[in-house]
């Protein structure tokens, strides 16, 4: 047992070694409590919800180059040929000690989703936006990983994100507008967080074109406490916009996106305030005080 | 003979897009302003192997190397023009 879940369990920290985590009792009220600061953030944009599936068309993912950029994350939805003959020969031994002993597969064409927005992008694929578009979403996903660590580094994780399509201006304005409230969150939290530029965890990475821009021209910033990042500020580009032919004024949209990961904010504000439920911090009640704020200071 | 420098300015001008009607000056923000794109680093990286005549390592790269010619001169060509 790790020494998060020796810490946590009585809290409602149980612990599957091939990185998931089940939540329940005061750490999962702690993690509805964190997604509805995210939400209350969300809303100081008025960025409508939307709510996507588990899976995502493989095709759609490698219109922005996901499988040959992060091979080594994807985890695919796979399942047997129907025919009567492969299905048989199946169930004469489903399992043996080196796990499910796969006969014939039928075509896989759908990836576990590895981030939340990417379902955003492909949904609204052929739009063309007369004004800045404003959204959030929350999804299980999935990313294989060499190792895990409860809370910190999982195959299935939550991430709740906010996302803008608009123009390069408009994108930009939200990144950093979201940016600064959720620094003012970490504030009223008194989390101690860092902002660094990071690169996304690329296959070969020294020989992707993406990973090189991206030490070039960071366009991925962190909110790390200690080591680990909790939430993310995204700048895409039009990379997005060119795959989805999503235009706004005419151009490929730009889009951005800020990320939260759920199971790291637990980890953080644990870490901070202890196991004790008592000790910790009304989230939700801060991340709105911190939108009325912005909210009034933008008032006219 | 042409410098490595106008060998470099050659080179982004017959990638760049959208130069600005002054065309490209030493200062123009070339990935930030997106006249060029990440396609473009790796090709960059082995233009300028080669007119320095030594590899870099791109572990090392930095925030801001490949911000305009003169910084790219500066960093990788011994801010030869």
């Amino acid at each position: 047992m790790t020494e998060t879940v020796a810490r946590l369990a009585p809290v409602g920290l149980a612990w599957r070694p091939n990185g998931q985590v089940v939540l329940s009792g005061p750490l999962l009220r702690l993690a509805r409590a964190c997604d509805e600061a995210f939400t209350v953030l969300a809303d100081v944009w008025r960025a409508e919800p939307e709510e996507h599936p588990a899976l995502l068309d493989a095709e759609a993912l490698q219109a922005v180059d996901f499988l040959t950029s992060f091979p080594h994350l994807a985890s695919f939805a796979g399942c047997l040929d129907a025919g009567e003959e492969n299905l048989r020969d199946f169930t004469a031994q489903p399992l043996d000690d080196s796990g499910v002993r796969l006969t014939r597969l039928a075509p896989v064409r759908d990836v576990l989703t590895p981030a939340a927005c990417y379902h955003v992008y492909v949904h609204h694929r052929g739009e063309s936006l007369t004004a800045p578009m404003h959204l959030t979403t929350l999804n299980t996903c999935f990313r294989r990983e060499t190792h895990y660590l409860p809370l910190r580094r999982q195959w299935t994780f939550r991430m709740r994100e906010i996302v803008c399509l608009g123009t390069r201006q408009e994108v930009t304005d939200f990144l950093r507008g979201t940016r600064e409230l959720v620094t003012a969150l970490f504030e009223e939290l008194a989390l101690p967080i860092s902002w660094e530029a990071a690169t996304d965890p690329f296959f070969q990475p020294t020989r992707s074109p993406k990973y090189l821009a991206q030490r070039l021209r960071p366009t991925k910033h962190e909110a790390q406490y200690g080591e680990l990042a909790i939430a993310s500020v995204n700048l895409h580009e039009d990379s997005f916009g060119d795959a989805y032919e999503i235009t706004r004024a005419g151009s490929p949209v730009t889009t951005g996106c800020v990320a939260f990961g759920l199971e790291r904010w637990l980890f953080a504000l644990t870490d901070r305030y202890g196991a004790d439920p008592y000790a910790w911090p009304d989230v939700a009640a801060m991340a709105r005080r911190v939108a009325g704020v912005a909210s009034e200071a933008a008032a006219p | 003979m042409p410098s490595d420098l106008d060998t470099l300015r050659k080179w982004v001008i017959g990638k760049a897009k959208d130069l600005p009607p002054e065309g490209l000056t030493d200062d123009l923000p070339l990935l930030a302003g997106r006249h060029l794109t990440s396609l473009h680093v790796p090709e960059l990286i082995l233009l300028l192997e080669r007119l320095r005549g030594a590899p870099i390592d791109v572990e090392q790269l930095r925030a801001g190397d490949f911000h305009s010619l003169r910084v790219i001169a500066d960093r990788f060509l011994d801010g030869a023009r």
